[in-house]
C-alpha cells in the first residue's frame, strides 16, 4: 500500500524512488525498466506513428534511427564514466493525450528514459502533469506547447511558427513590387499561430491583406472552391500558411488550374518534385518556403550543427525513399543539441543536461548557434531561436537564399507579432 | 439464507481483488487500467440507451458534453472539482433531453445516423467557438481532483493508483445504479419497448416518453464518465470525440454482447486488454489496427452472441431472472 | 462575381460527380443487404491506391488502371459479402462491426505497403478548358463528371431495363417476396456488392489524381456519403443522386462564400432537418428501421 502515498519529495528524488517502486510491481512481468543503468543510455521517443497524424511522427523515428547508428558507430554519449549507446524507445501516442499520458508514464516509470522526443499539439496537456511530477526533459515540434508552468519543455528544432518571417521579409525585400496577399489556412493548432505570424510578417513589409484568412477544416479534400475564392480578388501572393502536406499538394494544383500566375509563399513544400510534376517548372519558380533540402551546399557552411546534413539525406533518402521531409531531420537535429548538452554536463540526468543546454543562454541550433529566447511569445525562455533558411525554388530545385535572423526582425517588429498573436488568442497566457 | 452469505462473500473477494489489482500492475498498465474503468461506465450507460432497441453514434459527443461542461464549470467559474462533476453529468443530460426531441422522431437506422449528425454538429461547434472551447486544440489545464486524506492514507489524484480507487468507486456505485435501474419496473419496460413495441404501445405504455427517459439518464451517466475522465487527463479536444471514438464504444459492445448486463463490460475490458497491453507488448506498431480488426471480425464470426454467451455457457442460470 | 458563381458552380459539380458515386454505391449495398457499411470510405481509398500501384507506380494508361480499380474493389466487395456479410445475414449490427473491422485491416495494409506518407500521382492531363480567365474547368475534372454520368447512365439501365436489375430492385424492396419469386439472393447480394464497391472504388481511381492519397482520406469521404444519402432517402438511388448534387452545390457555395467549417456545419443541420420533416428521405418511401 505504499504506491499511493502522496509523493511530497523533490524530482531527482522521485526519479530515484520510481525505479525501486518497479520491483514491487514487476509482478506483471512486464517491467522492462528491469534492466538497470547500464551501458545504454534510452531516449523516449513519444509521436503518433499510426493514425492521420503519423506522417508528423514515423519519418522522424526513421532519422533518429540514422543519427542513432552513426553516434553508436563513434562510442556513442562520451560520459565521464564510460561511453553510452544511445537506443530509441517508441511508444505511438495515436495523438491522444490520454494515451500520450500513458506511454509518458511507461518511457520513464518503465523503460527509464533519459529524454523524450515528442510531436506535441494536442498530446503535450495529457503529458505536462507526468512532466511536472517527474521533472523528465521533454522536447517538443510546436513551440505553442511552451509555457512557464512546464520548465522542463524544449522547443529547441523549429521554433513554428516564428520563422516564417523570414520568408515574408525576404520576399519583401527581393520583390517590393509584390503589393497585396490573400491567405488560407487549416483551422487547427497548427494553422492558427501561423495565421497570426504572417499577418504580422505582411504589416511589417508593408503588404495589404485583400481579406481575412480564410480558414478550411482539416477533413478538407477538394480543394477547388477555397482555390477560386482566394484568388477571385487578384492577389500579388497566395500565402497557404502552415499547413500539412496533403493540402498544400492539391492547393497548389488548384491555383495552377485555375490560372493563378503570381507568387506563392508557404511554410512548407514537402515533395516539392511532385508539386512540380502536377503543375509546372515555370509555375513553380519562385515558390518561397521554409524547409532546405539536406543536400543543399549552403548547409555545409561553417556555423551549421546538423551532422553531415548531406550524408544524411542520401542515407535517408536511400532507406526511405520519397519519405523526406520536414520532420526526417528535425528530431535528429534535436538529438545532436541533447548529445552535446549531455557530454558538457557529463551526465544523462535531465536537470543537468536542460542545465547544460542553456548554458550561457545560447545553444547550437541545426541552422547556426541560435538564442533560448521566448519569454515575450510562451513567457518562459525554452525556444531556441536564431536564423532560419528562407528556401526558394529555382529551376525545379529547392536553394536557400538566405539565413535570416529571426531575433533581427522581432526587434524590429515584436510589438506586431504580439498584436496578431493576440488577436488568434495564441498567446501563452491566453491559451486556456 | 446461506445464498446470501455466499453472494456478500463473493462481491467481498471480488472488491478485495479490484483494490488489489492496481499493485499487481506496471505504472503505464495502471493508466491503462484508469482509463478503462472509465470507459466501463460508458460501455454501461451505452448499454441502458440500447435497451430500448436504439442504437445511438452520438454516445461519445455526450461523453465529451459532459468532460466539457465539467471542464468549463471549474475553469470559468470555480466550481469545485466534485460538484462539477456531477453539473457535467445534469449538463449531459439535458442536452439529451433537448436532442431527444428531434432524434425520437427516428427509429433504428435513421436514429443510428441522426444521431451521428447530431453528435457532429456539436463537435463541429466546440471546433469553430474558440470562446469558451478552445476550438480545435480544445481546453487544457483542467482542474484536477484535489488531493485529500483519510487516515494514514494520503490521495494525490495525479498517481493512477489513487485515481483508480476514486473513479473506480464512483463506477462502481454507477454501475450499480445502472443495474437497479434495469431491474426495476422503469427498465422492464425499457426491454418491453424494444422487444414488444407495439404491444407496448397498446398496452398504454408512452413508448417515445420512455426511449427518452433511456436516452437522459444514459447520458448522464456518460457525462459523468466524461467528467471522470477530463478531470484525470487534464486536456479535452474535439476529436477525442470522433466517430473513431464511437466505433470503439461500439465494438467494446457489440463484441462482448448486449444481452446481459456485464456483456459490454466483458467486451471493453477484452478489446482494452488486446489492443493497448497484449499488441503493444508484442511489438506490432503499425500492424496493431490490423490485428485489431482481424479479431473484431472473427469474434463477429464465430461468437455472434458476444463474450458474454461464453460465461452463458459455462454457468447455467440456476434461477428465473425476476 | 458572376466569374465566382461561374466557377463555383463548376467546382460543385465535380464534387457532385464523385460524391454520387460513392453514395450510390453505399445504397445499393444498404438496399440489398441491409448493411450499413462503415468500410465504404476505404473501398475508395482501395481504388485510389489501385491508381498508385499501377498507374503511378507501374507506368500503366490511367483508363487502365481506373478499370482495375473498379475490377479490384468490386472484388473486395465480393470479398466482403463472401466472408462477412452473408453469414451474419442475419445480424445487421454484426455486419457494421465486422464492417469496421474490415475498414482497420484496409487502411492498415495500407499504411504498411505504401507508408504513412501521401502519394505521388502525376497528372492525367493538364489541359484546361478556359471559358474566361476565371472561369475554368480542368480537364481532368471534366473526365471525372462525364465518368460518373456515363456510369450511373449505365446502372440506371442496368437496374431498370435487365432482369438481373429487375430481381436486384425486387429483393431490395422485399427480400422474401422476390425469394418466393424464384430471384437469388445470394446472386443478387453479390452483384450488389460488386457494384455498389466498384463504384466506390472507380471514384477512387478516378479522383486520385486530383486529391491527396494517404490510408485515411476515406474518413472524410463517407461522412459526406452518410449526409447524402440520408437527405436523398435511404434506399433511394435516384435521390442519392440529387442529394449529391445538392450537397455540393450547398456545400461548395458556403466555403466559398463563407468558411469550410461553417460549410460542414451547414450540411449536417440539413441532414438533421430532413430527418426531422421527413425521416425517409427526399426520395424515400417504405420505413426501413
Amino acid at each position: 500500500m505504499v504506491d499511493f502515498r502522496r509523493f511530497s519529495i523533490g524530482r531527482r528524488r522521485f526519479l530515484k524512488t520510481t525505479s525501486s517502486l518497479i520491483g514491487a510491481s514487476a509482478l506483471s512481468g512486464l517491467g522492462s525498466a528491469a534492466r538497470a543503468a547500464d551501458d545504454v543510455v534510452r531516449i523516449g521517443f513519444l509521436a503518433p506513428l499510426t493514425g492521420p497524424v503519423a506522417a508528423w511522427g514515423k519519418p522522424g523515428l526513421d532519422g533518429c534511427q540514422i543519427w542513432a547508428e552513426w553516434v553508436n558507430e563513434e562510442g556513442g554519449i562520451k560520459l565521464p564514466d564510460g561511453n553510452r549507446k544511445v537506443e530509441f524507445v517508441s511508444y505511438d501516442n495515436e495523438y491522444d493525450p490520454a494515451v500520450a499520458r500513458t506511454g509518458a508514464t511507461k518511457l520513464i516509470r518503465e523503460d527509464g528514459v533519459s529524454f523524450i522526443m515528442m510531436l506535441g499539439g494536442d498530446t503535450w496537456p495529457g503529458v505536462q502533469p507526468v512532466a511536472d511530477r517527474t521533472g523528465m526533459l521533454f522536447s517538443t515540434l510546436l513551440p505553442s506547447d511552451l509555457s512557464p508552468d512546464t520548465p522542463t519543455l524544449v522547443a529547441p528544432a523549429e521554433v513554428h511558427p516564428v520563422y516564417n518571417v523570414t520568408g515574408v521579409a525576404w520576399l519583401a525585400e527581393n520583390k517590393p513590387d509584390l503589393k497585396t496577399a490573400v491567405m488560407c489556412a487549416q483551422d487547427d493548432a497548427l494553422g492558427l499561430p501561423s495565421v497570426a505570424t504572417y499577418l504580422a510578417a505582411f504589416e511589417a513589409a508593408g503588404i495589404e491583406m485583400l481579406e481575412e484568412p480564410l480558414l478550411f477544416d482539416p477533413a478538407t479534400t477538394d480543394f477547388a472552391p477555397v482555390v477560386t475564392r482566394l484568388i477571385a480578388g487578384n492577389p500579388d501572393i497566395v500565402c497557404l500558411d502552415t499547413c500539412y502536406s496533403d493540402y498544400v499538394h492539391p492547393i497548389c494544383e488548384q491555383l495552377f488550374q485555375q490560372g493563378y500566375k503570381g507568387q506563392i509563399i508557404s511554410c512548407t513544400a514537402d515533395f516539392y518534385d511532385q508539386i512540380i510534376a502536377k503543375t509546372s517548372k515555370e509555375f513553380m519558380e519562385g515558390f518561397v518556403f521554409q524547409f532546405p533540402d539536406f543536400d543543399d551546399p549552403a548547409l555545409n557552411a561553417e556555423g551549421i550543427n546538423f551532422r553531415d546534413p548531406n550524408r544524411f539525406f542520401e542515407v535517408y533518402n536511400e532507406r526511405h525513399p520519397g519519405e523526406w521531409g520536414a520532420v526526417s531531420w528535425e528530431y535528429a537535429s534535436i538529438m545532436d543539441l541533447w548529445k552535446a548538452a549531455a557530454e558538457k554536463a557529463g551526465s544523462v540526468e535531465p536537470e543537468a543536461v536542460l542545465a547544460a543546454m542553456q548554458d550561457g543562454g545560447k545553444g547550437l541550433h541545426a541552422f547556426g548557434e541560435a538564442d533560448w529566447w521566448g519569454e515575450d511569445l510562451f513567457g518562459i525562455n525554452n525556444a531556441l531561436v536564431g536564423n532560419w533558411p528562407v528556401v526558394v525554388i529555382e529551376d525545379g530545385k529547392a536553394v536557400i537564399k538566405e539565413m535570416r535572423s529571426i531575433p533581427d526582425w522581432y526587434a524590429a517588429h515584436g510589438d506586431l507579432l504580439k498584436k496578431h498573436m493576440e488577436a488568434y488568442g495564441q498567446m501563452w497566457n491566453q491559451r486556456g | 439464507m446461506p445464498r446470501t452469505v455466499l453472494l456478500v462473500i463473493l462481491w467481498a473477494a471480488v472488491a478485495a481483488v479490484l483494490v488489489a489489482l492496481p499493485h499487481a500492475l506496471s505504472f503505464s498498465q495502471q493508466e491503462i487500467l484508469v482509463f478503462m474503468t472509465i470507459n466501463l461506465l460508458v460501455v454501461a450507460s451505452y448499454r441502458l440507451l440500447t435497451l430500448t432497441g436504439e442504437w445511438s453514434l452520438g454516445h461519445v459527443v455526450i461523453v465529451g458534453v459532459g468532460a466539457y461542461a465539467s471542464a468549463l464549470y471549474t475553469k470559468e467559474l470555480g466550481i469545485p472539482v466534485p460538484v462539477s462533476m456531477l453539473l457535467g453529468a445534469c449538463t449531459s443530460a439535458l442536452i439529451a433531453m433537448g436532442l431527444s426531441y428531434p432524434l425520437f422522431r427516428m427509429k433504428g437506422f435513421y436514429f443510428l445516423i441522426g444521431s451521428f449528425a447530431a453528435g457532429e454538429i456539436i463537435r463541429l461547434l466546440w471546433k469553430r467557438f474558440r470562446e469558451p472551447f478552445g476550438g480545435p486544440k480544445g481546453i487544457k489545464g483542467i482542474d484536477p481532483m484535489p488531493d485529500f486524506s483519510i487516515g494514514i492514507w494520503d490521495f494525490d489524484f495525479f498517481e493512477p493508483v489513487s485515481y483508480y480507487y476514486f473513479a473506480g468507486a464512483v463506477v462502481a456505485l454507477c454501475l450499480w445504479l445502472l443495474w437497479r435501474i434495469e431491474r426495476s419496473p422503469v427498465g422492464l419496460t425499457f426491454h418491453a419497448v424494444h422487444w414488444q413495441d407495439k404491444l407496448a404501445q397498446s398496452a398504454g405504455v408512452n413508448v417515445r416518453a420512455y426511449r427518452t427517459l433511456a436516452f437522459v439518464v444514459a447520458s448522464g451517466f456518460a457525462g459523468l464518465a466524461g467528467a471522470l475522465g477530463a478531470h484525470y487527463i487534464g486536456t479535452i479536444n474535439p476529436n477525442g470525440f470522433d466517430v473513431e471514438t464511437m466505433v470503439f464504444v461500439l465494438t467494446w459492445t457489440i463484441v462482448g454482447g448486449t444481452a446481459t448486463f456485464y456483456g459490454p463490460l466483458m467486451g471493453c475490458i477484452a478489446l482494452t486488454v488486446l489492443n493497448e497491453i497484449v499488441l503493444r507488448e508484442m511489438g506490432f506498431e503499425q500492424m496493431r489496427p490490423l490485428i485489431y480488426g482481424a479479431v473484431l471480425i472473427l469474434s463477429i464470426l464465430f461468437l455472434p452472441k458476444g463474450l458474454e454467451s461464453l460465461v452463458q455457457k459455462l454457468v447455467k442460470p440456476r434461477r428465473v431472472e425476476p | 462575381m458572376f466569374d465566382l458563381l461561374a466557377q463555383t458552380g463548376l467546382n460543385a459539380l465535380y464534387a457532385a460527380s464523385y460524391i454520387s458515386l460513392v453514395a450510390v454505391g453505399l445504397v445499393l449495398i444498404f438496399g440489398v443487404m441491409g448493411v450499413v457499411n462503415f468500410a465504404h470510405g476505404e473501398l475508395f481509398m482501395a481504388g485510389a491506391y489501385v491508381v498508385v500501384a499501377l498507374y503511378a507506380g507501374g507506368g500503366a494508361p490511367f483508363l487502365l488502371a481506373v478499370a482495375a480499380g473498379l475490377g479490384f474493389v468490386g472484388l473486395l466487395g465480393l470479398l466482403m459479402e463472401f466472408a462477412l456479410f452473408r453469414p451474419l445475414r442475419d445480424n445487421p449490427l454484426g455486419g457494421l462491426v465486422a464492417s469496421i473491422g474490415f475498414l482497420m485491416i484496409l487502411q492498415a495494409t495500407a499504411v504498411m505497403g505504401f507508408g504513412v506518407r501521401m502519394e505521388h500521382i502525376p497528372p492525367v492531363t493538364q489541359e484546361v478548358i478556359a471559358f474566361s480567365e476565371k472561369v475554368r474547368l480542368p480537364m481532368s475534372r471534366l473526365y471525372v463528371i462525364v465518368a460518373a454520368v456515363v456510369l450511373l447512365g449505365a446502372l440506371w439501365y442496368f437496374l431498370k431495363r435487365t432482369r438481373f436489375g429487375w430481381a436486384l430492385r425486387a429483393s431490395a424492396q422485399d427480400a422474401e417476396a422476390a425469394a418466393l419469386q424464384g430471384i437469388s439472393i445470394g446472386q443478387t447480394a453479390r452483384i450488389a456488392m460488386f457494384i455498389g464497391a466498384g463504384l466506390a472504388g472507380v471514384a477512387g481511381a478516378l479522383t486520385a489524381p486530383l486529391v491527396s492519397v494517404n490510408p485515411h482520406m476515406g474518413h472524410s469521404v463517407i461522412v459526406t456519403a452518410f449526409i447524402v444519402i440520408i437527405v436523398g432517402g435511404v434506399g433511394s438511388l435516384e435521390g442519392a443522386v440529387v442529394a449529391s448534387v445538392a450537397y455540393a452545390f450547398v456545400h461548395t457555395l458556403v466555403t466559398t462564400f463563407w468558411d469550410g467549417v461553417i460549410a460542414d456545419i451547414v450540411g449536417l443541420s440539413l441532414m438533421l432537418v430532413v430527418l426531422i420533416v421527413k425521416p425517409t428521405g427526399l426520395f424515400g418511401t417504405a420505413d426501413r428501421a
